[in-house]
């Protein structure tokens, strides 16, 4: 299972840059998810890999194979890429049954009659979709068509697998079901995937790395922890995930780490991060990362522990949702303690502040 | 989950032997031969000083002068933009009125009425005028009983708005579907919201529907302007009397009856009207902009509530009837009564003068049986080759990486707003110049067919390019990934998914060329008459009787036709495919 080589992508429509110097690396047999809200350039990367958008430089290869590379005006068209590729719409053709859309492939590749009826009820073997072999697409549920798509990228063995926000048109609880599917299926195929969703809850549980993008660009690659935990800029901590993000100034740098004088307030916060930097700053906290305490609660010991006003607090079943104020900071805070009062007192942990700026 | 041999490796696809882009060349260098083509001659003749096919000759500019010198072009001119400018209102207008009718009232039988109103447009229209004239022409059936016998006002047909009465029933159907189109895509939340807000239905239509139907009328106006200023039936059977003369009958008239053939002027007369023409069309392209911008996306249509029309829903649905009927049904009775009498008169019942004369010189006049054989041949033939020709370059036009491919819808759309007399002189000078192939084109029924498929595929494209946009393009990138090239994969996804447009457009192009006539006016020779060229030189020669017989045939096979084709293939002429 070979790796996914792209470099130096640019792709425009019009005066539009769509990908603006896009560089990646896929390595054998991972998944790779390209992360991203709509027109962030992650579908015009996957369709670039696929062949079906024609970059205006850059290269991108599949292990010795070179797909595209603009300075040596190569471009190898779609159908002899080898790649096998689920669409959004899923694309199983209408007018053909289950059987013949994973047959068409094989036919293409001039098998005998027997080998493509073998091969075929493996793949939907593989997929539990046998016994529907000879019916038509509009006969089959969403999650059906789903499998058969899936089915239809895999039966003539590509080299690598693309999926193109496969879940999106599933509802909630079939979603999380294919997910936990498409990655053990993956897993055990061992087959080299390129992801794109623009719903961080997929990218995370799914991906062994993430490539976050906005406008064109390559904001982020890391594995979900990274992604999650060091935001790398203030969008990838506001993308993935809802964070507080607090301003300051950099007033000392201590044993790895800065303390920070937050700006429009005389609280400090001390952060694990970012050590050397210096000048202003923005720190990222997860809200979940916050502890609420009672107001006469001294367990903590001071260090970034605030006095707050309660502004709300919502249920919402697992946990409860606080807005409040530490004097002129603004903080979302989720906790499963469900603390009483107007006034209560919040602790952010050192380890717990990224430096996103 | 079974373990897999996914290990497993299969051959890779093989390359088709004609690469993808040879095909793409290929179809779109056709399409521009064919529709560039015939105009590139007919350019070059209106800038010599003698016709093309005597040798010698220098470039000039004296045939425009010559026309431009000419007051009766000039007073052409008038009377064909007066006509334009009337028919355009009364279609419009008549056709936005009953679109209204039958899609926003409670109208009884509106949907019927909806279907019968676009007849006017699909049958044979040089027939209609025949069927007009016999029966509210000067002398005409219903004319003579209504103004002899009982001293009532006639309309007077072979005046120009009396002209324009008869074209605008024959061109409302193209409004009609144009804003019935518009009005079944907007989204009737629009029209909701401002019941939610206190307007009460008949504000509503006042002031959402109507206005949201601005660009469709704009749209449809341009249209239908620029198809009856290529009207050559109506002047040719209606204004002869009056001395009526529009630019295609002036045109006309110069070459065939001139005592001195003078193709230069004639040519350089054609070229002023396609300038005309492709004005309009690049002004409606920008319509169609404007249109698509007014498009609200989206909307759940079909479940608008119904403006309650109460104590009018009876005479209504009777006024539009009685228009029907007067506009589409008598017109056609009177040719079939035509047909089978010795005169037309309200003096004398009609039984007492029957006779199958007209009928009979049908099947033993030669030109007349070898027009029947020619037609159907040339129908058959170039609705097949027109529909497999524009589908492949509809391909190419919208699902293909071709380079000039966004040329093609342009290309494709231009003959819609070329007059057909224009694209007979085109391809009758582009036959003179490519030599023997030319010779056995202007010798055989292939060259009539040639002008008339280019001159209808517009048609053809407008039917199937609604159906292609629908088909995902997710589809045929599937087909590439799985690894089919773009020719498989049309041929095995994308053409298979389009079959019901494929059938309609055969059907529709099947009907058109029967009834084509004004590209053969020019093209015709003993031996290759078409029914159409027949009519219009037998009708001058006053042989009206056979004439209308000939036009019986051809309203026949059209419902016949027509019928099959929406029983086998449930086509509905839907949206506003025809129009645009």
């Amino acid at each position: 299972m070979p790796e996914i080589h792209v470099e130096n992508l640019v792709k425009e429509f019009g005066d539009q840059r769509a990908l603006d110097d896009v560089s990646f690396e896929v390595r054998e047999g991972e998944l790779f998810t390209l992360l991203g809200p709509s027109g962030c350039g992650k579908s015009t990367t996957l369709m670039s890999i696929a062949g079906f958008q024609h970059p205006e430089s850059g290269r991108i290869a599949v292990g010795d194979e070179t797909f595209v590379d603009a300075a040596r005006r190569i471009a190898v068209p779609a159908e002899q890429r080898n790649l096998g590729i689920v669409f959004q719409s899923y694309a199983v053709w209408p007018h053909m049954t289950v059987f013949e859309n994973l047959a068409f492939p094989l036919k293409v590749r001039k098998l005998k009659r027997a080998a493509i009826r073998t091969r075929v009820r493996e793949v939907l073997e593989l997929v539990e979709m046998l016994q529907y072999e000879q019916r038509y697409p509009h006969q089959l549920s969403g999650g059906q068509q789903q499998r058969v798509a899936l089915a239809r990228a895999l039966v003539y063995s590509p080299t690598i697998l693309l999926l193109d926000e496969p879940f999106s048109n599933l509802d909630a609880k079939l979603r999380e079901r294919a997910r936990a599917w498409v990655k053990e299926l993956q897993r055990t195929l061992g087959l080299t995937t390129i992801f794109v969703t623009h719903d961080q809850d997929e990218a995370l549980s799914m991906s062994d790395r993430v490539a976050v993008m906005s406008a064109g660009e390559i904001q982020q690659i890391g594995t979900p922890e990274e992604i999650y935990r060091h935001p790398a800029n203030r969008f990838v901590a506001e993308f993935v995930g809802r964070v507080n993000l607090i301003e300051g100034l950099v007033s000392a740098n201590e044993g790895g780490g800065v303390l920070v004088d937050v700006t429009g307030s005389p609280l400090h916060l001390s952060v694990r991060d970012g050590a050397g930097a210096s000048g202003s700053i923005t720190i990222a906290v997860r809200p979940e990362a916050v502890t609420v305490l009672r107001l006469d609660d001294n367990s903590s010991n001071g260090t970034n522990t605030w006095e707050a006003d309660v502004e709300t607090v919502a249920f919402l079943g697992d946990h409860y949702e606080y807005e409040v104020n530490a004097g002129s900071v603004a903080l979302t805070v989720q906790s499963s303690r469900r603390v009483e009062g107007d006034r209560i007192k919040v602790h952010i942990p050192p380890d717990a502040c990224a430096l996103v700026e | 989950m079974t373990t897999t041999s996914h290990e497993q490796s299969f051959p890779r696809p093989r390359r088709s032997l004609v690469p993808a882009w040879a095909l793409h060349w290929g179809i779109w260098l056709l399409v521009v031969a064919l529709i560039v083509g015939p105009f590139v001659p007919l350019l070059y003749a209106s800038l010599r000083d003698r016709p093309l096919y005597e040798a010698g000759g220098v470039l000039t500019v004296q045939p425009y002068r010559q026309l431009f010198g000419d007051s009766a072009f000039w007073d052409a001119w008038g009377n064909t933009l007066m006509f334009a400018s009337l028919t355009t209102l009364m279609a419009v207008l008549g056709g936005a009125l009953i679109a209204i009718l039958v899609t926003r009232t409670d109208l009884v039988g509106r949907k019927t009425l909806g279907r019968l109103t676009l007849l006017p447009i699909l049958l044979p229209s040089l027939g209609m005028v025949l069927g007009w004239l016999v029966i509210w022409g000067p002398g005409g059936y219903l004319t003579a009983m209504f103004s002899d016998r009982l001293h009532l006002p006639t309309l007077a047909i072979d005046t120009i708005p009396g002209m324009a009465v008869v074209e605008a029933t024959r061109l409302l159907p193209i409004a009609f579907l144009t804003c019935q189109a518009a009005l079944s895509r907007a989204d009737s939340s629009l029209e909701d919201a401002a019941r939610s807000a206190g307007a009460r239905p008949v504000r509503v239509l006042s002031s959402i529907t109507i206005p949201m139907l601005r660009p469709a009328l704009l749209n449809a106006a341009t249209l239908i302007f620029t198809l009856s200023i290529a009207a050559l039936g109506i002047p040719l059977l209606l204004g002869t009397s009056n001395n009526i003369v529009f630019v295609s009958s002036y045109l006309y008239n110069t070459w065939t009856n001139a005592s001195t053939p003078d193709p230069g002027s004639v040519s350089a007369g054609a070229v002023m009207m396609l300038l005309v023409a492709t004005a309009l069309l690049v002004l409606r392209n920008r319509l169609l902009g404007a249109e698509a911008r007014f498009v609200s996306v989206g909307g759940k249509s079909g479940r608008q509530a119904l403006l309650r029309l109460r104590k009018w829903r009876w005479p209504l649905a009777g006024l539009l009837s009685f228009y029907l009927v007067f506009t589409t049904l008598v017109p056609v009775l009177g040719l079939a009564l035509m047909s089978f009498v010795v005169v037309l008169t309200p003096l004398v019942p009609p039984w007492e003068l029957l006779t199958s004369a007209h009928w009979n010189v049908l099947l033993d006049d030669e030109t007349f049986r070898r027009s029947i054989e020619n037609s159907a041949i040339i129908a058959v033939v170039g609705a097949v080759g027109t529909t497999a020709f524009v589908a492949l370059a509809t391909l190419v036009a919208h699902r293909s990486g071709f380079r000039f491919r966004r040329t093609l819808p342009f290309l494709m759309l231009y003959p819609r707003a070329t007059p057909g007399i224009i694209i007979g002189i085109g391809f009758f000078w582009a036959y003179l110049l490519t030599g023997a192939f030319g010779d056995y084109m202007r010798g055989s029924i292939w060259g009539i067919m040639l002008a008339f498929c280019v001159r209808n595929l517009p048609l053809a494209y407008i039917v199937m390019y609604p159906t292609l946009a629908r088909i995902g393009e997710e589809l045929d990138r599937a087909g590439r990934a799985a690894g089919a090239g773009w020719w498989r994969t049309s041929r095995s996804i994308v053409l298979p998914l389009l079959k019901p447009a494929i059938f309609a457009s055969f059907i529709l192009m099947f009907v058109e060329i029967i009834n084509d006539y004004d590209p053969a006016v020019f093209l015709v020779k003993p031996g290759t008459e078409v029914m159409g060229a027949t009519m219009l030189a037998q009708f001058i020669q006053g042989a009206v009787g056979p004439v209308s017989a000939l036009a019986m045939v051809q309203v026949a096979i059209t419902v016949v036709v027509l019928s099959i084709g929406a029983k086998l293939f449930k086509i509905g002429v839907t949206g506003g495919d025809h129009g645009a």
